[in-house]
Order: structure tokens, then C-alpha cells, then sequence
């Protein structure tokens, strides 16, 4: 199996690979490196058979395939963070070979060195609400079962009774939506930059309650401990809501280089 | 060594295939079709509710269209539970669109 | 690094641990929850021209982790035509 692409976990500007040495990548061969413009790509050989475009569109929708992938290349690029924040890469960039990368660190310097300044000894922390769900009088409609034709005033009543959940549950969306805008003002305070990102369906997290915040906050180093009695102190401000503190992370939400426009 | 190295090459991946057992295939589709059973059943009662506000309907008027939003939830719920489905399985997830009906 | 993987009902904040120190080893990534992981390996980092990977990186990679964790009615369609073919 003669490898003949490469795979690119995240650029650096130097990187110390003897505690690289035992991580485990997306293809099981070792970490390397590719060198140019006074910049470092972290990759590895990989075969196209797997890791081509064709296969890759394959895979990516194996969702074993996609969660191994996935916790390997995360692996390399926080075993790399030890040493500084580096520019992660997404998911599945891949090249034909060193001349390419070469290329393109070449080409994207000065992109790059803009990144790494900017996240230069600052990693990430993810912070997500969710609103309690409100116990609710859901069941109304068992009250008034016995009624077996129109004409008793049921029927408007009714209409009356679900007018005013509607109108609570209107409510009730906009008190955690001013909430939600809050704890993310309040914890902006401490990030040199932050993300706001989709909130995640129910399906996808399997939590129930809807989450109405979703967001990314670049941190210095020294400021997490602080950050994190913040969170804890939000949530204790607001018992109808439930607080989730991830991180640190690599700055994956952060590595945008303005080229794209950055990420949403 | 790769997880992954085992698979010969060229052999296609499988797709990941969420529980395919005919009990569950149908439960998808039940719960699909009662979604937007529910949907509709929303959009009727919120559009009643404008004609309640409008005042473009008799007091007996309101009472045949509540009796029957009334009596159509009572319906959805015996369905629900008939196949084991809570109110939170009836949505589904539009991706940038959010869900399509609201978390009550 | 903490991470909920499971839904509690809970009222109280999720604790945290204090941030890592520099130079730990990255010993816990097995219990970062795949849906914060997906997150940001699929829709996070730097996206570049790449060669190999030009045409998927314009493709919504949110949505590939949508479609392989959300069970959709599709699927389940798909599934119950016993033509489950190999791929697409």
C-alpha cells in the first residue's frame, strides 16, 4: 500500500514531533512535517484509496469512519497545541504530495502568520445554553374529554386556553433569547474574539431541552480558570437555564484567515 | 496501525445504517407522517385564532372550529401513544432552518 | 477537558474542570463528545484551496454531519426497500 497523498492536520511555525511520536493519526503513519516559507504544515502520508476525494465522500457519511477520522485528527492537533495554538485544519484536507502543501503555505504566509498572531497563546472555550423545558399544562385537552358534540362553549374554551400558551410560550422565547444574548455579552468580556454558531438540534446532541446559545470564545491562557467561575456564576443568575463549559480546545472556530470571510 | 486497515482496498465502506428492522422503519415513517399531520394541525390553530381576532366569525362558528382543534389534538395525542411516540419525536431538523415546528 | 455526554435533568451548572496545564499530554480526547468534536473539525479550521479535497470543501460539511447522525425518514426508506446498494 504505497501511500501517495497527504493528509494536513494544522499549521505551525515550528513543532517539536518526539511527543507526536506515540499519537495515533487518521492513517496510522507517522506525523511529519512539510517546511516552507518559515511556516510548518503537520501531515501525514495517507492513501487516496481511502482518503481521496471519491472515497472521502464515501466515508465521511460512515458515521464510524467519520467519528474515528475525526477523533484522530483532533488527536495530532491538540497533542500539537501542547506546544502552541496552532491553524487546525478542517476536516479532510488532503494533497498529492509536499511540493503542494509547499506551495500553498507559500502562497497563504502572510494569511497564516495573521492567524497564529491572533491566536498566538489563546486556545478555545465553548459555552451552550439550554432552556430548561417548562413543565406545561400540555394535557388541557384531557380536561374537557366527555364532550361529544359542539354547543357547551368547550370548543371556545378551548381556542381561549391554547391562545394563552401561545401567547406564555411566545413569552417564555423571548425571556431566553434575552437571556441567551446576555450570558454571551457578559462572557465576551473575557475573549480577545468570539463565534456565535447554529444552536444544534435535539436530534443532533439527543438533549431535549432547545439550546439558544451556541458560541465560541478565544481565550488567553491564564484567563480559563477565571472564565469557567463565570460560567458557573451565570448559571447559578439563571436557574431556568442549564449552562454546558467545553474546552480548552484548539482555536478550530478561530483559525479563519479572512479569506472566507471567516466562520459564522 | 489504522482501524481502518483491515478493509481491503477498493472494497466500498459500508454505509452507516441506522436500525433497519421493519419495526423501526415503520415507527420512521409514523413518525414523519404524524409530523406533518401536526404541523398542519398548528397551522389551523394558529390561523383560527387570526379569525377569532379579526372578529370574522360567529360565536357558533367558533365553537364547531375549537370543538374540532379540540378533538383533533385529542386524536394526535391517542396516536402518539399508540405508537410510543412523545409530543419531541414530531419535529424535524431543516438544518440552517432550524426545526420545523417550534420547542414548546 | 469536560464535555456532558449525556441528557440529565439538571438545574445546576455542568461543573468544570480547570483548564489543562501546558505540556499535558492530550489524555482525554476519547471523552470529548463527538457532537462538539464533529462540530468543529467538519465546520471549523482553516479551509483552503485544497487539490485533492477542492470540490468537498465547498460542500456544507455541517450537513455531512447532519446526515450521519440524524435519523432520517429517508434512510429509513431507503433502508426498508431491501435495495440497501453499496454507496452511492
Amino acid at each position: 500500500m504505497e501511500p501517495n497523498g497527504t493528509w494536513v492536520y494544522a499549521i505551525t511555525e515550528r513543532v517539536d514531533l518526539t511527543p507526536l511520536a506515540q499519537i495515533r493519526g487518521v492513517g496510522g503513519r507517522p506525523v511529519r512535517t512539510v517546511a516552507a516559507a518559515g511556516l510548518t504544515a503537520v501531515a501525514e502520508d495517507v492513501d487516496l484509496a481511502e482518503f481521496g476525494e471519491e472515497a472521502l465522500r464515501r466515508n465521511l457519511e460512515d458515521l464510524d469512519w467519520l467519528e474515528t477520522t475525526a477523533r484522530a485528527h483532533h488527536r495530532v492537533i491538540d497533542a500539537v497545541a501542547q506546544q502552541g495554538p496552532p491553524v487546525p485544519m478542517r476536516l479532510a484536507t488532503v494533497y498529492s504530495g509536499d511540493a503542494r502543501i509547499a506551495a500553498m503555505l507559500t502562497q497563504r504566509e502572510a494569511d497564516f502568520r495573521s492567524a497564529l498572531r491572533r491566536i498566538s497563546g489563546r486556545m478555545e472555550w465553548g459555552v451552550k445554553a439550554y432552556a430548561d423545558r417548562q413543565p406545561e399544562a400540555s394535557d388541557d385537552s384531557a380536561v374537557t374529554a366527555g364532550a361529544s358534540r359542539p354547543g357547551g362553549g368547550a370548543g371556545a374554551a378551548y381556542l381561549q386556553r391554547r391562545r394563552n400558551q401561545l401567547t406564555a410560550q411566545k413569552n417564555a422565547r423571548r425571556d431566553t433569547l434575552a437571556s441567551a444574548e446576555m450570558i454571551h455579552a457578559e462572557l465576551a468580556r473575557y475573549a480577545a474574539e468570539t463565534r456565535v454558531h447554529t444552536p444544534q438540534a435535539p436530534q443532533l446532541t439527543g438533549i431535549k431541552a432547545p439550546m439558544i446559545l451556541n458560541a465560541a470564545y478565544l481565550l488567553d491562557g491564564t484567563r480559563g480558570e477565571d472564565f469557567a467561575a463565570a460560567v458557573a456564576a451565570l448559571a447559578d443568575q439563571h436557574p431556568g437555564l442549564r449552562l454546558e463549559l467545553t474546552g480548552p480546545w484548539p482555536p478550530y472556530s478561530f483559525a479563519g484567515t479572512g479569506e472566507e470571510g471567516g466562520l459564522t | 496501525m489504522s482501524a481502518l486497515a483491515s478493509r481491503e482496498r477498493g472494497t466500498p465502506v459500508q454505509r452507516h445504517c441506522i436500525d433497519a428492522d421493519p419495526e423501526s422503519v415503520e415507527r420512521g415513517l409514523v413518525s414523519l407522517v404524524l409530523t406533518i399531520v401536526e404541523l398542519l394541525r398548528q397551522l389551523m390553530e394558529r390561523q383560527a385564532l387570526r379569525r377569532v381576532d379579526d372578529g370574522t366569525l360567529t360565536d357558533d362558528q367558533i365553537e364547531k372550529i375549537g370543538w374540532t382543534l379540540m378533538s383533533l389534538e385529542e386524536k394526535m395525542a391517542e396516536l402518539r401513544d399508540h405508537f410510543g411516540l412523545e409530543p419531541e419525536d414530531l419535529n424535524l431538523d431543516l438544518g440552517p432552518l432550524g426545526p420545523l415546528l417550534p420547542y414548546e | 477537558m469536560s464535555s456532558r455526554h449525556e441528557e440529565e435533568p439538571a438545574l445546576v451548572p455542568t461543573a468544570v474542570t480547570s483548564p489543562r496545564q501546558s505540556h499535558q499530554p492530550a489524555i482525554h480526547t476519547e471523552r470529548i463528545a463527538l457532537v462538539d468534536l464533529l462540530d468543529r473539525v467538519l465546520a471549523g479550521g482553516v479551509v483552503v484551496s485544497g487539490e485533492v479535497t477542492l470540490a468537498i470543501a465547498d460542500v456544507d460539511m455541517v450537513r455531512v454531519s447532519l446526515r450521519a447522525l440524524v435519523t432520517s425518514a429517508s434512510a429509513l426508506i431507503r433502508a426498508g426497500d431491501d435495495e440497501e446498494g453499496p454507496g452511492r
